[in-house]
């Protein structure tokens, strides 16, 4: 047991906290912040590519797979820092669509779409939820029905997030109408968005992020875009949303914050004399924000140590997202009360780029992973049936 | 970085369980209850002695295993796993672990093999009436020659009556000093307290106690040293031990659950109970990795102040919520006395309040933040 970075770690982490300084340009910083922290921009394309020609993107992918086979505390490493950098990484088209078509492609999809991957040259949206199919995923009701040597597609995904700038999305549809099991009758497909049965609405939501409902109408696909096995496609969508997990919760961003609010309030005179820290409670605010995130570093570098040991125990992945979405709403909470009102007043283009219009933007956004990425009742359920052996009511 | 044990360090937890497990049982702990006899289980003491465990991070130049803080953090987890009525922590962390640092060698040679060997008993007297920094203490020592002589008061002291030697700390005009007082020396006077965990403790008020120069572990050079060190790795310990006893609350807690039924079913199958039962587990698991961290960075002589306040801070939070979640979990069963969950109650108590709860904490790194000591890395 060593708690600690290694010399190699700690260079790899120095090495890509430069490289993102240098990346993250303040016109492309102003991009993302306009597109409310997605990306999408020319300039968030750009410095994408350029990711990828720098060989970073698939930084975790096995060698043989076009990555550069670094461990998942590596990789992790990666995330964070490009989540401190402040920069939109596409990561559910490199992290866990990319390796899934890696590892269970066709030929179409290994040697035309991963390689375009890598090159930070093609983005995938994820369609999963359905205006009926949440919490209850296999209960999804869009179908695949073969049609001569063609799959014909029809339904409608919801919260299909990145869709307006993706150039497929990984679909889940039902393949099987009479299956056993619900979850039995379900495939992957990779639906090309220049279809002329494709087609988007927005959803904008309370955070200012924008994500879609997206519609699927008779749309013809080849054999070749599915994905893996016909009516295996749960463990498809399962393994996808296990790494997506993973993602989700990053201590990046977070450490950022809460080192720009100490110089903050250091430096801020109040009008009746002092500082802003000279005040107990608001060093009773720091010190709880400040304890929280060390147990959230710890909590995801020890996923990302069980991952390169191939230990990773589902009961700690979804502590880990339970323990980090819960926390971040508290800690965008504790902070803004310590800048007080002016926390909630939006910086000039409602970008989010000072310190108080950074926080006016995230604890609106600060929900959304409580309940998105698996909603955190399925993952307490989890823990305690595969945590603690407890039994589980049948739903 | 490395979050799995070494062959070694799963011998010591295998083998700490292993005796622990056939020898505490909650028949020999209830002879323990309302201070019917001394908490101490002299049989118990004697099997950690024969298999080194008590030794288990003294070098092997003095009897000990040799190996480091992290092993022995292991095996206190394990003892607060058992709430076993020993004192390993003042004996073996914060006594054996500061004199191996800190003492001349004449010292060591003279107090570290009975460490190891379980022929001395030693103590360390932390706290103060009103004031619970270990750092600052109010006793003095006033130099006599080489020797001090000790004037103050001293509280919660374990073992006092029975304990070879109890460090204690003293404000001499140099500054800070450790010092090993033996508590039947002329002017030491112990005051006996019923303590909520029936361990032991004593209020020991010091009046002009001599202390010669051979008995000082850390003089006004390297007191304030010592002192700081006795102090974190004992509370890192405290952690391990709150690891250990939460750890055993929630496990006693998912089975009872499991088992008992109300209309018809495990109480357990509702979600209500379930989620409750896996907020333990969360908040088990932050309190586990910030006390392995701080235990791993003390280990390796890293600088560990605001890893150790953090990692006290969960043992303080996460010992309260567990404690009184696994009550109310068990129902009345939970606060019978006839069925073992109560005692771990106490030391979940026990473990949070001492070296500062979980407030004391915060305002500690409150102070190391505005410092600038503690940004996020």
């Amino acid at each position: 047991m060593k708690v600690e970075f290694t010399p190699q770690q700690s260079a790899l982490r120095e090495e890509l906290r430069a490289y993102f300084t240098d990346l993250m340009t303040p016109e492309l910083a102003d991009e993302c912040a306009r597109d409310m922290g997605e990306g999408g921009g020319p300039l968030w394309r750009e410095a994408l590519r350029k990711m990828g020609a720098d060989g970073w993107i698939g930084l975790g992918w096995p060698e043989e797979l076009g990555g550069k086979g670094l461990s998942p505390i590596e990789q992790f490493i990666f995330v964070e820092e490009i989540m401190r950098a402040g920069y939109p990484f596409p990561f559910l088209t490199t992290e866990s669509v990319g390796p899934q078509l890696a590892e269970h492609g066709n030929d179409w999809q290994k040697n035309e779409l991963v390689p375009r991957i890598l090159a930070g040259d093609l983005l995938v949206s994820i369609g999963y939820s359905e205006p009926g199919a949440g919490t209850d995923l296999a209960a999804l009701k869009t179908s695949a029905v073969k049609d001569g040597d063609d799959w014909v597609i029809n339904g409608q995904k919801m919260w299909t997030s990145l869709a307006h700038f993706c150039d497929y999305t990984w679909l889940a549809v039902r393949t099987d109408q009479n299956a056993p099991k619900k979850h039995k009758g379900i495939s992957v497909f990779l639906v090309p968005h220049d279809d002329p049965g494709w087609s988007f609405s927005p959803v904008h939501t309370l955070g200012g992020v924008r994500t879609n409902a997206t519609y699927y109408d008779n749309i013809r696909v080849s054999e070749e875009h599915l994905v893996g096995e016909l009516n295996a496609g749960w463990k498809l969508v399962t393994g996808q949303l296990n790494r997506e997990r993973l993602s989700l919760v990053n201590v990046g961003p977070t450490s950022v914050m809460f080192n720009d609010i100490v110089d903050w309030a250091k430096t801020t005179e109040l009008g009746t004399g002092g500082y802003v820290i000279d005040q107990p409670w608001v060093q009773m605010n720091l010190a709880r924000v400040r304890a929280g995130i060390e147990a959230l570093k710890l909590v995801v570098y020890k996923q990302a140590w069980a991952m390169t040991e191939g230990t990773l125990d589902m009961a700690d992945a979804s502590a880990a997202k339970v323990y980090g979405s819960e926390f971040f709403i508290e800690v965008y909470r504790a902070l803004g009360e310590i800048v007080g009102q002016s926390s909630l007043v939006k910086d000039k283009e409602g970008a989010g780029r000072t310190l108080q219009g950074r926080l006016e933007r995230l604890y609106r956004t600060a929900s959304i992973i409580t309940f998105g990425g698996g909603t955190n009742e399925i993952q307490r359920d989890i823990i305690s049936a595969a945590g603690l052996w407890m039994p589980r009511a049948s739903r | 970085m490395d979050f799995g044990f070494s062959e070694e360090q799963r011998e010591v937890q295998t083998l700490a369980r292993q005796i622990l497990s056939e020898e505490v049982t909650p028949e020999k702990l209830a002879a323990f209850d309302e201070f019917q006899q001394e908490r101490f289980d002299a049989d118990l003491w004697q099997q950690l002695v024969e298999a080194g465990l008590l030794g288990v991070a003294v070098e092997e130049a003095y009897g000990g295993m040799g190996f480091g803080f992290t092993e022995l953090a292991l095996f206190v987890e394990e003892l607060g796993r058992s709430i076993a009525p020993v004192p390993v922590i003042p004996h073996s962390v914060t006594a054996a672990l500061t004199i191996q640092q800190f003492g001349s060698n004449d010292l060591k040679e003279r107090l570290l093999p009975a460490v190891v060997n379980g022929s001395g008993l030693l103590s360390a007297a932390l706290v103060e009436p009103n004031n619970e920094n270990p750092s600052a203490p109010t006793t003095t020592a006033v130099a006599e020659g080489d020797s001090y002589r000790l004037s103050g008061v001293k509280t919660c002291v374990p073992f006092a009556s029975s304990a070879s030697g109890v460090l204690v700390g003293a404000a001499s005009d140099d500054g800070v000093i450790l010092a090993l007082v033996d508590p039947k020396a002329d002017g030491v006077s112990l005051e006996v307290l019923e303590y909520t965990t029936y361990e032991p403790q004593f209020e020991m008020t010091l009046d002009n106690v001599l202390v010669s120069a051979a008995d000082i572990i850390a003089g006004p050079a390297d007191g304030a040293a010592a002192l700081q060190s006795a102090a974190e790795h004992t509370s890192a310990a405290l952690c391990a031990h709150q690891v250990g006893v939460t750890d055993q609350a929630m496990r006693m807690t998912a089975s009872y659950t499991s088992e008992r039924k109300q209309f018809e079913v495990p109480v357990a199958t509702f979600q209500a109970v379930g989620h409750r039962a896996a907020n333990m587990f969360i908040d088990i698991e932050c309190l586990r990795l910030n006390t392995y961290q701080a235990v791993s960075l003390l280990d390796s002589g890293t600088e560990a102040t605001t890893e150790v306040q953090i990692a006290k801070f969960w043992a303080g939070d996460v010992g309260h919520r567990v404690s009184y979640a696994a009550q109310h979990l068990h129902g009345g069963t939970g606060i019978d006395r006839d069925y073992p969950l109560w005692r771990l109650c106490l030391w979940a108590r026990h473990n949070e309040t001492m070296l500062g709860g979980s407030v004391r904490q915060l305002a500690a790194l409150g102070e190391r933040i505005v410092a600038g000591e503690a940004y996020c890395a």
